[in-house]
């Protein structure tokens, strides 16, 4: 009977396709792979530039990503093994940056809106704006992205970093030139430029003015932004000491509008007039004012990448260790869980690129053997950790693995 | 063996038609993993000065600034200047070059996305930042230096 071997057919198909699906967990695939088989115009995670990861509430993963002047925004259910089709956010194209140190920000609030910030280069004269947009119908659609920065200036307006606090209060800080074009303007000098920031209370419906946390910051480096108390938040940047000096500087910042005197967090002596394009990463440790910090140096006293814990009170810091040293090695990310401290890194072993992790389970003070995560002969970008409430994930995009999510364990 | 006019000036046109597609073009080459040792063995028993720059590096714009001057008053400097952006951003490049009258000279930038590789190719110890520059005597030992090159520090680490 032609109908039934039709239906053993198909059913002989459907056993056929699903063996692999059971025999083998699905593995991330690169964009190559995937657009030789489903088309050169595949709009997927894995081809995405430069992917920012958060989970929501309920423990779905939403990952924001650039393509051709686009920004998409694509969710998972199962941890990052499959993805839904990506939406995209700007409906007009724009030139929204994507490299290690400027990538989208995705943050999802506790009522499901999705909060989006990122960086538009506007001329190839370090100018740019700080764009937001969101959505509060479950990622289904977004809101017309919006300029941030307010001072209306053509200027550089660029490597927006974004944080919700506890209580809900969004952050968004960046590096603004728009103090160093005043400066210029009168003939002064104005070593590199000014740190920004505003605030909405509204989950990004309105933003406050914009208030600068400080002159003379470093033009290319990622601002790392950790919680401090319920409305608070700390942030460590790249900082201009004595003109010449690009070490770290700490400051909190408040809803208000208020900032606080900035510390200097690092003493590495790095004298150079140059764009390191190496931020930092920083998490709260255990103790209430204390953070956990990682950053690169090639500094006269520190050289690679390290580790300490800063305490905002005393101003000083402990447990100092250098993590790599290796000219390689760089792009430090910190994440928390539990009792346990994970700091994932990049290496260059002069053939491959290594994923290295390390952790510790004491605050800082000791650390387990690096150990390497992943490796690629190919491009690949800055790993991140993603922190939920069941653990610590890797998110890392390389051409060779597409784009990675995986738990880490400290076993 | 007498000499045609006719085929002479066919010739030239022909070599125009050939050499003037690139030409019109820019004078940015690809910089991949082998680059470096040939541009080494190019300059055999020579020094040479290399500048490394990119888009988004303002320090850079200073050093380019210097450069461009020094092409125009001493056209023969051996001097490679290689751009560490992709190959694929060459326009925005060109039209940065040709703000420091650079447009003019053989350039290369970064035409292979394992960039890690690349920056090991030209210097193992070298962290990425930049400007990054190189002074290579003849014998092709070398001193490194970071941030802005002026004209006085090239004076100093490259007296050749």
């Amino acid at each position: 009977m032609p109908m039934s071997l039709t239906i053993f057919e198909r059913i002989c198909l459907g056993l056929l396709l699903l063996v692999p699906a059971l025999s083998a967990p699905v593995q991330a695939q690169s964009c190559e792979a995937l657009r030789a088989a489903q088309g050169q115009d595949l709009i997927s995670v894995h081809c995405g530039g430069a992917p920012s990861a958060a989970f929501d509430a309920d423990g779905h993963l939403w990952v924001a990503f650039v393509l051709d002047k686009h920004v998409y925004v694509s969710r998972s259910d199962d941890r990052g093994v499959s993805f839904s089709a990506p939406v995209q956010v700007n409906a007009e194209p724009e030139d929204a940056e994507f490299n290690g140190e400027n990538r989208p920000k995705i943050v999802v609030a506790a009522d499901g809106a999705v909060l989006l910030s990122w960086t538009t280069k506007t001329s190839n004269q370090f100018t740019g704006e700080i764009r937001f947009s969101r959505s509060v119908d479950g990622g289904r659609s977004f809101a017309m992205p919006r300029t941030v920065n307010d001072d209306g200036l053509h200027t550089g307006h660029r490597f927006d970093s974004m944080f919700l606090t506890p209580s809900g209060k969004l952050y968004l800080t960046w590096i603004d030139k728009r103090d160093m074009e005043a400066t210029l303007a009168r003939n002064e000098a104005y070593p590199g430029a000014a740190i920004y920031y505003t605030v909405s209370e509204d989950l990004g419906a309105s933003f406050m003015p914009n208030v600068r946390v400080s002159h003379n910051s470093c033009e290319c480096c990622r601002i790392a932004m950790a919680p401090h108390g319920q409305d608070n938040v700390a942030i460590l940047w790249r900082q201009i000491f004595d003109e010449h000096i690009r070490d770290h500087a700490i400051a909190v910042l408040s809803p208000q509008g208020v900032v606080s005197e900035l510390s200097r967090a690092t003493v590495d002596d790095w004298h150079i007039d140059a764009c390191p394009h190496h931020g930092p990463t920083m998490v709260p440790a255990a103790q209430d004012g204390q953070y956990h910090m990682s950053w690169f140096s090639a500094g006269n006293l520190h050289s690679g990448i390290h580790y300490a814990r800063y305490d905002l009170a005393t101003d000083t810091s402990a447990n100092l260790i250098k993590v790599d040293g290796m000219p390689g090695a760089g792009h430090p990310s910190l994440a928390v869980h539990g009792d346990t401290l994970y700091l994932v890194w990049k290496g260059f072993d002069g053939t491959a690129s290594l994923l290295q992790m390390m952790h510790s389970v004491d605050d800082g003070r000791s650390w387990s053997a690096p150990r390497t995560l992943m490796t690629t002969l190919q491009g690949s970008d800055h790993p991140l950790l993603i922190t939920s409430p069941s653990g610590v994930f890797l998110s890392w995009s390389s051409e060779e693995h597409g784009y990675v999510f995986k738990e880490l364990s400290n076993d | 063996m007498t000499r045609n006019p006719l085929r002479q000036w066919l010739a030239g046109v022909a070599l125009c038609v050939a050499v003037l597609p690139g030409a019109l073009a820019d004078n940015i080459q690809d910089f991949g993993p082998q680059t470096f040792a040939q541009l080494k063995s190019q300059f055999a028993g020579k020094p040479f000065v290399v500048s490394l720059w990119s888009i988004d590096c303002a320090p850079c714009r200073v050093e380019l600034d210097m450069l461009g001057k020094l092409k125009q008053d001493d056209a023969s400097f051996p001097l490679v200047v290689i751009s560490t952006d992709s190959i694929e951003n060459r326009e925005e490049a060109v039209d940065i070059l040709q703000g420091h009258g650079l447009d003019g000279v053989a350039t290369w930038m970064f035409a292979d996305t394992f960039v890690e590789r690349l920056r090991f190719s030209i210097d193992p110890m070298w962290y990425g930042e930049l400007p990054r520059s190189y002074f290579f005597a003849p014998d092709h030992s070398f001193t490194a230096h970071s941030g802005i090159l002026t004209a006085e520090k090239l004076a100093e680490l490259f007296p050749y």
